[in-house]
C-alpha cells in the first residue's frame, strides 16, 4: 500500500474529531507534482514557487501545532481530573473506605478503569497523529526535492523537529503515569486465566480507540515494511516480535462492538 | 456565523485548487502589483471612513509599510515572502494571508523555547515585531481614542490592522483574517458597506467571531514574536476598549459573562476561533487548580479571579477563560454521573449476576486494549528516536559533504581518516547499528552492496553517504572487508538497493 493510502485509511479509522486534522498529504503530493511540471520551475524560477509551497506546509503545521496543542490541554485536564478520581473512588467506596461499598465500587471503579484506558488510548493516538504527519511532511519533502531538485528537505526537517506538535515529551510522559496508575485499579490476576479470557475479550472491545490504535499499529507495521526507494533516511522495519500474536489474535477476529 | 464554515469550506478547496487549476504558476506574478495596489487604498479607506484619519491612516500606513517590509525579510523557513496563494475570496490582496502565515511561521518557534513553557501572550497589538519597531504602544491608544460613534470601526480597524501584522492560526481563521484585511485593504465600497453592515447590531453576531479571531491570532503571534512590554499595554486596553465599545461589546458579554479584557481580545462564543497559542503543562493547570478551589471552584470561579491568583506572567484572561471552560466540562460529566449513581445502582443490581462474567471480559478487554496501546506508544516511541537520528546523521552527512565540496582533493583523506576515529558520526553510527541488531532484520537481500559500520576506509564523501544509507537498513551482519565494497558502491552511487521481503 501506498502510503496515501495508509494515511487515508488510518484518516478513516480516526476518531471523527480529528479527521480533518491530518497532512493533507495527497493534495500536497498532486501540487509537487505540478509544480515539477510547471514552466516557472523549469525555467529555473523556483524560489517564488517554493515559498509557495513552504507557505502551504506552514499551514498545515499550524493545524498540526494548534490541533495538538488543545488536546494536549485537554489532556492535562482530564489527567488531573481522573487522578482525583482514582482518589475518591478509593478513598470512599473501597473496603477501607469511608463508605465502603462493594457495588458502588465495582460500578465506579469499572467506569474509571474504561476512562483511564481510553485516556491513555487517545494520548497514544496522539503521538500517533504527530508521528504520522510527520512521516507525511518528510515524504512530501522528499517528493519535492526529488523533482525540483532543491534542497529544502533538510533544513525544513530541522524546523520542523523543533514545532510544538512533534514535542511529545509531555504527553510520552502523561502515558507512562497512565500506565502506571493503572495499575492501582485493575485487579491482579494469573496470567494463564488472563491469555483464555482474551479470545473472549476481543470480541468485547469496542470500537473507537480500540479499533484506532488496533489500525495504527497495522498501519505503522506496514508502513515500515518496505519501500522502493529505500535510502539513509528510511525506516527499517518494525519489529512486532511479541505482538505477533495480539495482532493476528485482531486480525482474525475483528472487534466488534457489543454496547 | 455562516462565514467561517464557507471560508472553511473554501480553504479545504485551496490546496485542491492549488493542485487542480495549475494556479501555482501564473498566481504568482499576480502578487507584486496587487500588493502595491493595495497600499494606497488602504490609506484612502480609512481617511474616507475614519473620523480620525490623519493619524490612523499614518499607523496603517505604517503597518502596510511593515508589511511591505516583512515581504521582503527573510523568514526562517527561508522563504520568499513574495508568494500568493488561491483566496478563498477571490481577487483581493493574495499576499496577506501569505504574509499572516510566514509571519506565523517565523513566529512558531518561539513558543515552544519560551521558558517554563507559558505562553507570552498579551492581549494588545501593540507589539512590534522585531524588524519593525513602528508599532508601539501609541498606536494603540490613538485607536482608543476614537470617538464613541465609532464603536465597530475602530474595533474593526484595530483589529484588521493588528493582525495586518501578525497570523492566523489556522487556515479558517486566516481566511477570517483575510477577509478583514480584504475588507480594509480593498475597495472603499466593499469596507464601508461592511461596515454598516457591522453597525447594524443584528450583525453584532457576525461581528463577534469576526473581531476576536484575527485580533486574538495577531496577539498572540505578536506576543510570540515578541515579549516586550507585556504589562503596560495589557493595561492601557482594559479600561478604554470597555468604554468605548459599547454596542458590540454588550452584546459580546452576555455570551461570555466574563471581563472583556481588550478590543483585540474580546471574549469569543466559539472558543475554537482565536486561540492564541498557548502551551499548558501540567505545574501550570496545578497553579490553575489552586486558584479555582480558592474561589471556590470551578463554578464559582471566574477567569479574571483565577488569573489574578495565579499570578502567571504571559497569562491573558483569555487562556484562563477557555482552560476555565474545559475544566468545567471535564469535571462536570464525572460529577453528574456520581450524582446519579444511586439511580444507577438499580439497574446495575439487576445486572450482577450477568455481571461477574461480563465483568471479567470487560476487564480483559480493557486489558487487551491497554496492551495495544502500550505496544503503539513503545513503537512511537522507537519510531521517532529513529527518525531523530536518522535526520542528525543527515545533517552531518550534509555538513562533511559541504566541507568536502569546499576543501576538495586535500581534504578527503583528512575526512576519510576522521570517519574512522569514533568521533560524532560513528558513533551514532554504532548506535544505530546496534537498534537495527535489535529489530528483526528483515530478509534484505543486499547482495553485492555490504553495509559496513565504521571502520570503513572511504575514499570519497558519497561513497560513505552510500555507505551510511546501506548501513541503515537492517543488517546485522558483521562489518566486513569494506575494500571490495569501496569500489562496489562507488561504481554503484545512484542506485539504491531494493528490498526484497
Amino acid at each position: 500500500m501506498k502510503f496515501g493510502k495508509k494515511l487515508k485509511h488510518q484518516i478513516q479509522e480516526s476518531l471523527p474529531g480529528w479527521r480533518d486534522k491530518f497532512l493533507s498529504y495527497n493534495d500536497l503530493k498532486k501540487l509537487v507534482r505540478l509544480i515539477s511540471s510547471s514552466p516557472v520551475v523549469l525555467n529555473g524560477n523556483s524560489g517564488k514557487v517554493e515559498a509557495e509551497f513552504v507557505y502551504l506546509l506552514n499551514n498545515e503545521i499550524d493545524k498540526f501545532n494548534a490541533f495538538f496543542m488543545e488536546q494536549e490541554e485537554n489532556f492535562i485536564i482530564r489527567n488531573e481530573e481522573l487522578q482525583q478520581r482514582i482518589k475518591k473512588v478509593t478513598d470512599t467506596w473501597e473496603p477501607n473506605g469511608s463508605q465502603p461499598s462493594n457495588t458502588i465500587y465495582e460500578d465506579e471503579v469499572g467506569q474509571l478503569r474504561k476512562d483511564i484506558v481510553d485516556f491513555h488510548g487517545e494520548m497514544v493516538l496522539l503521538v500517533n497523529y504527530s508521528n504520522i504527519n510527520y512521516t507525511g511532511l518528510a515524504k512530501i519533502l522528499k517528493k519535492y526535492d526529488k523533482r525540483t531538485g532543491s534542497l529544502l528537505r533538510l533544513p525544513f526537517i530541522q524546523k520542523i523537529l523543533e514545532q510544538p506538535f512533534l514535542t511529545t515529551d509531555l504527553i510520552s510522559k502523561l502515558v507512562k503515569e497512565c500506565e502506571s496508575t493503572i495499575n492501582a485499579v485493575f485487579p491482579v490476576e494469573e496470567e494463564e486465566e488472563r491469555k483464555r479470557e482474551v479470545k473472549e475479550a476481543i470480541t468485547v472491545a469496542g470500537e473507537g480507540i480500540f479499533r484506532n490504535t488496533v489500525a495504527a499499529l497495522l498501519t505503522m507495521q506496514e508502513i515500515r515494511k518496505g519501500s522502493s526507494t529505500y535510502s539513509q533516511y528510511s525506516l527499517p522495519p518494525i519489529n512486532l516480535p511479541v505482538d505477533s500474536d495480539l495482532i493476528q489474535l485482531v486480525q482474525l477476529n475483528p472487534p466488534t462492538a457489543i454496547f | 456565523m455562516e462565514a467561517r464554515p464557507a471560508i472553511r469550506r473554501s480553504a479545504a478547496k485551496q490546496l485542491s485548487h492549488m493542485g487542480v487549476s495549475g494556479a501555482l504558476s501564473s498566481s504568482l506574478p499576480v502578487l507584486q502589483p496587487s500588493s502595491e495596489e493595495t497600499y494606497p487604498k488602504l490609506q484612502d479607506t480609512q481617511q474616507v471612513s475614519m473620523e480620525r484619519p490623519v493619524a490612523q491612516a499614518g499607523h496603517l500606513t505604517s503597518n502596510s509599510g511593515v508589511v511591505g517590509h516583512i515581504f521582503s525579510s527573510p523568514s526562517r523557513f527561508s522563504t520568499d515572502l513574495h508568494y500568493s496563494s488561491v483566496s478563498p475570496r477571490e481577487k483581493q490582496s493574495r499576499n496577506n494571508p501569505f504574509i499572516l502565515q510566514s509571519l506565523s511561521s517565523v513566529s512558531m518557534p518561539l513558543p515552544h523555547s519560551s521558558p517554563s513553557g507559558v505562553f507570552q501572550s498579551t492581549a494588545s497589538c501593540a507589539y512590534s515585531k522585531e524588524n519593525n519597531g513602528s508599532w508601539g504602544t501609541d498606536s494603540l491608544p490613538g485607536f482608543l481614542d476614537f470617538p464613541v460613534n465609532t464603536p465597530v470601526e475602530n474595533s474593526q480597524i484595530e483589529s484588521s490592522s493588528c493582525s495586518g501584522i501578525l497570523a492566523a492560526e489556522d487556515i479558517s481563521k486566516q481566511n477570517d483574517w483575510q477577509e478583514w484585511a480584504n475588507q480594509l485593504i480593498t475597495d472603499d465600497d466593499a469596507l464601508t458597506s461592511n461596515w454598516s453592515d457591522l453597525l447594524v447590531d443584528n450583525n453584532v453576531t457576525d461581528l463577534e467571531p469576526k473581531v476576536p479571531k484575527p485580533s486574538l491570532n495577531f496577539s498572540a503571534q505578536q506576543s510570540q514574536v515578541s515579549q516586550q512590554q507585556p504589562a503596560s499595554s495589557r493595561e492601557i486596553i482594559p479600561a478604554p476598549s470597555r468604554e468605548i465599545i459599547p454596542a458590540p461589546s454588550r452584546e459580546i458579554l452576555p455570551v461570555q459573562s466574563e471581563d472583556i479584557i481588550a478590543v483585540t481580545t474580546p471574549s469569543s462564543a466559539n472558543s475554537a476561533a482565536a486561540k492564541p497559542r498557548m502551551r499548558w503543562t501540567p505545574e501550570l493547570h496545578e497553579a490553575f487548580v489552586e486558584a479555582v478551589n480558592q474561589l471556590g471552584g470551578s463554578e464559582r470561579a471566574t477567569p479574571k479571579g483565577v488569573l489574578k491568583l495565579m499570578k502567571v506572567e504571559g497569562l491573558t484572561i483569555y487562556h484562563v477563560k477557555s482552560h476555565l471552560q474545559k475544566y468545567r466540562t471535564a469535571r462536570y460529566r464525572p460529577e453528574s454521573s456520581e450524582g446519579s449513581l444511586e439511580k444507577k445502582l438499580t439497574p446495575i443490581e439487576e445486572m450482577t449476576s450477568l455481571d461477574l462474567k461480563t465483568g471479567i471480559e470487560i476487564t480483559e478487554a480493557l486489558r487487551l486494549q491497554m496492551e495495544v496501546q502500550k505496544r503503539l506508544h513503545e513503537q512511537l516511541e522507537i519510531q521517532r528516536n529513529l527518525q531523530l537520528r536518522i535526520e542528525e546523521q543527515g545533517k552531518y552527512l550534509q555538513m562533511m559533504f559541504e566541507k568536502q565540496c569546499k576543501s576538495g582533493g586535500d581534504k578527503l583523506n583528512a575526512s576519510s581518516s576522521s570517519l574512522d576515529d569514533p568521533s560524532a558520526q560513528p558513533s551514532v553510527a554504532m548506535q544505530v547499528s546496534p537498534d537495527k541488531s535489535e529489530l528483526e532484520p528483515s530478509k534484505v537481500e543486499h547482495g553485492e552492496i555490504e553495509a559496513d559500520a565504521v571502520k570503513s576506509k572511504v575514499t570519497s564523501v558519497e561513497c560513505a553517504e552510500e555507505r551510511i544509507g546501506k548501513q541503515k537498513s537492517p543488517e546485522t551482519e558483521a562489518p566486513k572487508d569494506c575494500e571490495p565494497d569501496v569500489c562496489m558502491s562507488s561504481s554503484q552511487p545512484p542506485k539504491r538497493p531494493k528490498i526484497k521481503e
